[in-house]
């Protein structure tokens, strides 16, 4: 895998448009949000799936998985977007992704961002066709989102950016992706997800995508406790059952599994690329097990990858000071220690809009 | 920048973003301007903001640590999230309020947070706000920030000092500093030298004689210092065989009937006196008696030879408009010194109290080793009534009597790191626990801590300068290189042409004998 093209790519246009969205509140009033940071955590709840199986359907048979170790080089995804205040017309948010891969043992990374997007009603739909015209080639206006969902859109399109690298870049690898391989159902153009996998399958990759915090629950079981702890690390196939309940307006791009990969450790969803044979599909998890370190039942990869994108209270306060000091922003809200901190303005936001309809950014094709 | 985060009584935190290099014990001023108030506050411990999630960040940093990567980080945001990382909080003390540029102790007052502006002030500005450099002034040294510090000298007069620190921080070196400058200003001072260290105060590094040479006369008791019994008086022979002899009541009796009668037959004299009380017909009180003089006679201090007896008038006179008497206690007995220091005091008291001269400053090294208990409070009440000003100068804060650190009006704290001395000195000074202990721990050899009167009740450090003299106080070493050596056998033979002529404070005062020579010798060598 040429690692140098990594490295030298940058998100385009990403830069460019959140300064000129920023142009737009110079010496306006800002309301910095204080929320919790760990909320940007939970995105991937929304991959939810509750499955209900009959009796009849019988007991699903473990798939006993054994470590396979041959230096296959191992790619992780990840981002992460956040709120850090009010305008009088909008939101500010910040996006930022990183690129995590281990190869020869050792773990390498490329990271892109904070971007600073200020998003209001005004220039949201402009935004919101820019980035999808450069980055999914799609000149179609569709209507974007509420005001407070545009962070996790921008997020999105800057993840399937990511992805995208990784796909048309890699060879012989393992590309781990955060979440899962689920679209709506696609009445029109090919959808972006389906591109990104055909790209990767023909440079003879695998892409797995995990959701750390996921809410399958089958027969009434949350599936923490859906496979005993002596059988890992092991799958358990269901997709089945998610194709006979979902099948009919979601489109599963993966092959669906609950996956135990360490004793004593949870149970998570693991899609795993449907075009690539189902055999081949569980040694490329065996090749993970073999190749990544796989620490509380996750791998290192995609937990590095998590890690440096996620936001802490240090960068959203600098985020919020960097763009009350540069764009010169005046700060309402009552003292406290944060606000102090930061100078004449105040306070940080972490919040991040939670909401039922929460697939990536290309669903909505 | 700094913005106020909390006030609390006379406690508040500064928060500093992104972060200035600030000091323990720098002075910060909050200015109102709304109302034309300030709030002089002085940093008395430093450490980073508690930002929530920090903790995080950390825990979060460490889990990533070692893996290299490359960061495209367009907005270049580092500088901004590390200024964060590195906000600090001040914890700092009000010391004064100033309102309408005039100084004020109320600072019940709070500023506005919004109309406040906090700002450093510059040592310069504080010593002028504070007004301490006063003239006529002693110049002892320079602010941490560099500021040439004086200290008024009327802080001093009339006054109460303590000079503490551990052992080698500087402190008999400031006492020093004053004893020259208080002798530059006419000032007459009386030292209590136990390690015999400040017999060199006349003399240059370079061995030469200063301009104040001739007012710094050595007194060593029993040797160029002679009395005669009858210059002793009574009064003070029965005070030192009681107090420093323990001379039983019944005895002391007999004595005053001895010395009525020598007394009244003309015929006072060691020789007499002893002749005398051989003839006690009680042998119970004669041995005690008898005991008790011969320890007196022993000190050497006493004679019957009209020619080499002195007084302590003769000294003084000499330092009366401004000198020093440095009375050499190194390597007495420690019986002998609290003789000598007891009819010193006793002198002096009589001296002053008969108008012999206005006032004298006492500096009393290590004064545990020849104060008895008794004298302690004598020393803060009766005698500074009287125009004894004393400064204490002790590696042992805890030999010092709380009640007289509640009296003193002011303390020079040299650095501290034992825990029991820190809190014997921060339980007892006019300043709180909490600057005594984050400040006074982390001084530096040379610097201290300046509480009191002298610096206008405005904790302040001030690293010491240097004198230009000859100093015998370092610590002596078994093992040293050579020209350590050479230097120490140079400084020996310079210490002898010191005396004993210059033992001498003038042709007026006895020169000492030959066999004397070889006694200072001899004791110099024992030293
Ligand atoms: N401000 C100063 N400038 C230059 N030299 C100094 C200064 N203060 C102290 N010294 C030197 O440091 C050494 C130790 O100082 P000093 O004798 O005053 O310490 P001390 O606190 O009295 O120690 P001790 O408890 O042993 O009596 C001496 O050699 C002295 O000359
Ligand atoms: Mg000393």
């Amino acid at each position: 895998m040429e690692v140098t093209t990594l490295s030298q790519q940058t998100p385009r246009d990403f830069a460019r448009l959140g300064r000129g969205s920023l142009e737009g509140i110079i010496a306006s009033s800002f309301k910095p949000k204080t929320s919790d940071l760990f909320d940007q955590d939970f995105r991937s709840l929304n991959d939810k799936l509750i499955l209900n199986t009959n009796n009849e359907d019988g007991v699903i048979d473990p798939i006993t998985l054994h470590s396979l170790n041959d230096e296959t080089p191992v790619f992780g995804v990840d981002t992460s977007n956040i709120e850090l205040g009010e305008t009088k017309d909008g939101t500010l948010c910040a996006v930022r992704g990183t690129i995590v891969w281990r190869e020869n043992g050792s773990y390498q990374y490329v990271r892109h961002g904070p971007f600073i997007f200020h998003i209001s009603e005004a220039n949201k739909q402009a935004l919101y066709n820019t980035l999808r015209q450069i980055h999914f080639n799609e000149d179609e206006a569709v209507g974007a989102p509420i005001v407070e969902k545009m962070s996790d859109r921008i997020r999105g399109i800057l993840e399937r950016w990511l992805q995208r690298q990784i796909c048309e870049s890699c060879e012989d690898s393992l590309l781990l992706f955060d979440g899962s391989l689920t679209t709506r159902t696609v009445n029109g153009p090919i959808s972006v997800l389906g591109e990104l996998l055909s790209a990767a399958r023909s440079r003879n990759n695998a892409v797995l995508a995990i959701s750390k915090e996921t809410s399958l629950s089958v027969a009434g079981h949350r599936m923490a406790d859906l496979i005993d702890n002596k059988y890992a690390p092991c799958l358990l196939d269901i997709d089945r059952i998610a194709l006979s309940q979902y099948g009919s307006h979601l489109h599963f791009f993966g092959r669906i599994y609950a996956a135990k990969l360490i004793s004593s450790c949870f149970t998570f969803r693991l899609d795993v690329d449907r075009k690539i044979p189902k055999e081949e599909g569980i040694r490329a998890v065996e090749r993970l097990l073999g190749n990544d370190l796989i620490a509380e039942n996750y791998p290192e990869t995609l937990r590095l990858a998590h890690v440096l994108s996620r936001f802490s209270a240090s960068e959203v306060l600098a985020m919020q000071r960097f763009v009350a000091e540069n764009y010169n922003l005046k700060v309402i809200c009552r003292p406290n220690i944060r606000q102090v901190l930061f100078g004449p303005y105040g306070g940080f936001s972490a919040m991040r809009q939670e909401g039922a309809d929460g697939y990536d950014a290309d669903l909505q094709d | 920048m700094m913005q106020i985060y909390k006030i609390d009584g006379s406690d508040v935190e500064i928060i500093s973003c992104p972060p200035e290099d600030v000091r323990k014990g720098d002075y910060l001023i909050i200015e109102d301007v709304s109302t034309d108030k300030g709030l002089i506050i002085q940093v008395v411990n430093t450490g980073y903001a508690n930002v929530p999630g920090i903790l995080e960040d950390i825990l979060r940093e460490s889990s990533a640590s070692g893996i290299e990567g490359k960061d495209f980080d367009v907005l270049n945001m580092r500088p901004f999230v590390d200024m964060i990382k590195d906000a600090k909080v001040f914890s700092c003390k009000i010391r004064r309020a100033l309102v309408k540029g005039e100084l004020s102790y109320d600072i019940s007052w709070t500023p506005f947070r919004s109309s406040s502006r906090v700002g450093r002030l510059a040592d310069e500005e504080l010593l002028k706000i504070a007004a301490i450099d006063q003239t006529p002034s002693i110049h002892i040294g320079t602010s941490k920030g560099g500021a040439a510090t004086a200290i008024n000298l009327s802080s001093i007069d009339g006054k109460l000092n303590i000079i503490t620190g551990k052992k080698g921080s500087g402190k008999s070196h400031l006492s020093k500093l004053l004893v020259l400058n208080l002798v530059a200003h006419g000032g007459p001072c009386v030292v209590f030298d136990i390690n015999g260290e400040y017999t060199s105060l006349g003399y240059t590094e370079d061995d030469v004689k200063t301009s104040i040479n001739d007012a710094i006369i050595n007194i060593y008791p029993g040797v160029n210092f002679k009395i005669t019994l009858q210059y002793a008086g009574l009064g003070v022979l029965l005070n030192i065989a009681s107090s420093v002899l323990d001379l039983p009541a019944t005895s002391a009796w007999e004595v005053r009937r001895i010395w009525n009668t020598l007394q009244e037959n003309k015929n006072l004299s060691l020789k007499s006196f002893g002749e005398a009380v051989d003839r006690i017909s009680n042998n119970y009180v004669r041995d005690a008696v008898l005991r008790r003089f011969e320890s007196l006679v022993s000190t050497g201090l006493f004679t019957d030879n009209n020619s080499e007896a002195v007084t302590l008038e003769d000294y003084l006179t000499k330092v009366k408009n401004g000198g020093a008497l440095i009375i050499n206690l190194k390597g007495l007995p420690s019986s002998f010194r609290q003789v000598i220091v007891e009819f010193m005091l006793s002198k002096l008291c009589s001296m002053l109290d008969q108008w012999f001269m206005r006032a004298v400053f006492l500096f009393a090294e290590e004064a545990h080793l020849y104060l008895k208990e008794t004298y302690w409070e004598d020393i803060v009440t009766r005698m500074r009534h009287l125009g004894i000003f004393t400064t204490f100068i002790t590696n042992q804060p805890d030999s010092i009597n709380e009640s007289i650190y509640r009296q003193a009006d002011n303390i020079f704290l040299f650095n501290f790191t034992n825990e029991n001395d820190l809190a014997t000195v921060s339980k007892a000074t006019m300043v709180d626990v909490e600057t005594i202990n984050t400040i006074a721990k982390e001084l530096p050899p040379q610097y201290c801590l300046a509480l009191g009167r002298a610096v206008n009740d405005f904790p302040l450090i001030i690293k010491v300068r240097s004198l230009q003299i000859k100093t015998l106080g370092q610590t002596r070493l078994f093992f040293s290189n050579l020209s350590i050596q050479d230097k120490n056998e140079r400084s020996q033979s310079r210490r002898e042409s010191h005396s004993p002529d210059s033992l001498v404070p003038s042709k007026n005062l006895p020169s000492i004998q030959d066999g004397n020579r070889n006694k200072i010798k001899d004791r110099q060598l024992r030293i």
